[in-house]
């Protein structure tokens, strides 16, 4: 359960946000700007509200009014980054390890579990190659198995196949919505690609400025 | 492309290459001096032995102490918005213009035994005397290369893209797993550069060495403190001495420059 009712506010942008999300996959849809990608962060925790109030799982983790804030390793959600952000020093299975090790599980358990992800989503073979030496799809694939791969109370996609290529963009949305139904969770997908959204999500929302 | 930048007029090339004989001279000279049939004897005399052995374990000493202090300086100053900020900043690097022996007898003021604003409370507390000892020597060495390692980290601090923090913070990793584990992985060409001046710096010192510490053989005589004294009394010691300040420099470049330094500008 994903509950916010607030206003976002990053510089000169500002913008009031309704969204509730069940145990179901949301997809954001709209042009760029206005403000998907800071809705995804103030759910993370990486952009605080300015006013209003968000609860994930019926947990108040963000409410400015009473000062209640709860940091983003505190509130155990999966995330794609727009540019990915994988940690560039490590390989690609190491990033996708990560998640796993920081909430507790030893390493070789990590990497076996995450391993056999990379295997699903077709990357095991660039396991031990560095980040940086990625392609952008295998990179994006990296992202996915890494926002997944723990048991994330909440999972949120920003583009997520926006480097995938066209032959196998079929396969990873296939995969992507095969995993957030075995999760369980809320979802939220943003997308300025309507295709894939209608693929993922069990609803859409449109944003217009 | 490029045409007009990629031509060197030949008064740059004139000027460069004066720049270029103008440091290599002296290390020539220097070399041309070294008596190297007497330089073993020389290396293993006890004063020139001694003053090694302090040079060396209180730079890297100083180094370690710098690190554990301008960590969180330079964290503070790349990161944080407080106010005297810039009064911090400023203080962080006077030592680096401050004349050596002017922070030597600042030193004093501050550390020394009996007129020094702490050294009574720390000679009373611990029993520690930083005047004249091998802690005055690491004491001052940190005084002057702590504005280097500040100085790296800070750029370093800022020019890491916060995003890799953000992702780790999502993923569960909390403040001090997150530093280990994702700032300082990204911040380690800067780390090393900073902890290579900061050494250089501290392995050079002089001013401020002599002025607190003093020149004591055995116990507070550094490598360039003997080097000195021995320009009055024996001369051969002080160019073999010099010559191997100069060797475990460029040793210490060239070791670095291929394991660190070139891997980060990739």
């Amino acid at each position: 359960m994903i509950s916010l009712r607030g206003t976002v506010a990053v510089g000169e942008f500002s913008r009031h946000f309704s969204l509730d999300v069940g145990n179901e996959v949301v997809g954001i849809f709209g042009a760029n700007g206005i403000g998907k990608t800071s809705l995804l962060r103030t759910v993370a925790g990486l952009c605080p509200l300015s006013e209003g109030k968000l609860c994930v799982n019926d947990e108040i983790v963000d409410e400015p009014a009473k000062n209640q804030f709860v940091q983003p390793e505190l509130r155990n959600i999966g995330m794609v980054f727009q540019d990915h952000s994988l940690f560039p020093f490590m390989t690609a299975l190491d990033n996708a390890a990560f998640p796993l090790i920081m909430r507790g599980m030893k390493r070789n358990g990590a990497r076996k579990l995450a391993s056999e992800v990379l295997e699903q989503f077709g990357v095991a073979h660039v396991s031990a190659q560095l980040a940086p030496t990625l392609s952008g799809g295998q990179s994006q694939r990296v992202a996915i198995v890494r926002a997944l791969v723990g048991a994330p109370r909440a999972v949120l996609l920003d583009e997520p196949l926006s480097a995938i290529d066209e032959d196998s963009r079929e396969g990873v949305r296939n995969l992507i919505r095969e995993h957030l139904g075995r999760l369980g969770v809320s979802a939220i997908v943003v997308s300025h690609d309507r295709a894939d959204l209608d693929h993922l999500c069990t609803r859409i929302e449109n944003y217009t400025r | 492309m490029n045409k007009v930048s990629s031509r060197t007029p030949r008064f740059v090339r004139i000027g460069a290459f004066i720049g270029v004989v103008f440091l290599a001279l002296p290390i020539v000279g220097l070399l041309k001096r070294v008596a190297w049939s007497t330089l073993w004897g020389q290396l293993t005399d006890v004063a020139t032995r001694d003053a090694l052995r302090i040079s060396l374990y209180a730079s890297v000493c100083a180094t370690l102490l710098a690190l554990v202090l301008g960590l969180p300086l330079a964290w503070c100053l790349a990161r944080m918005q407080f106010a005297g900020r810039r009064f911090v900043r400023a203080l962080v690097l006077l030592p680096m213009v401050l004349p050596p022996v002017v922070g030597g007898v600042a030193l004093l003021g501050a550390y020394g035994k009996t007129s020094g604003l702490l050294g009574g409370v720390i000679d009373s507390l611990f029993g520690i005397q930083l005047t004249y000892s091998l802690w005055g020597v690491i004491i001052a060495e940190t005084f002057v290369a702590l504005p280097f390692l500040v100085l790296a980290l800070e750029g370093g601090l800022r020019s890491i893209d916060t995003k890799y923090e953000e992702a780790a913070a999502v993923m569960g990793a909390k403040d001090f797993t997150r530093f280990m584990r994702v700032t300082l992985p990204l911040l380690k060409p800067s780390l090393v550069a900073g902890l290579m001046l900061a050494w250089a710096r501290a392995l050079g010192e002089f001013g401020a060495t002599i002025t607190f510490a003093g020149n004591i053989q055995g116990r507070t005589q550094t490598a360039p403190l003997a080097v000195y004294t021995m320009l009055e009394s024996n001369q051969e010691g002080a160019y073999a001495l010099s010559f191997l300040l100069v060797a475990i420099c460029v040793g210490v470049l060239v070791g670095l420059r291929d394991r660190w330094i070139g891997g980060a500008s990739q």
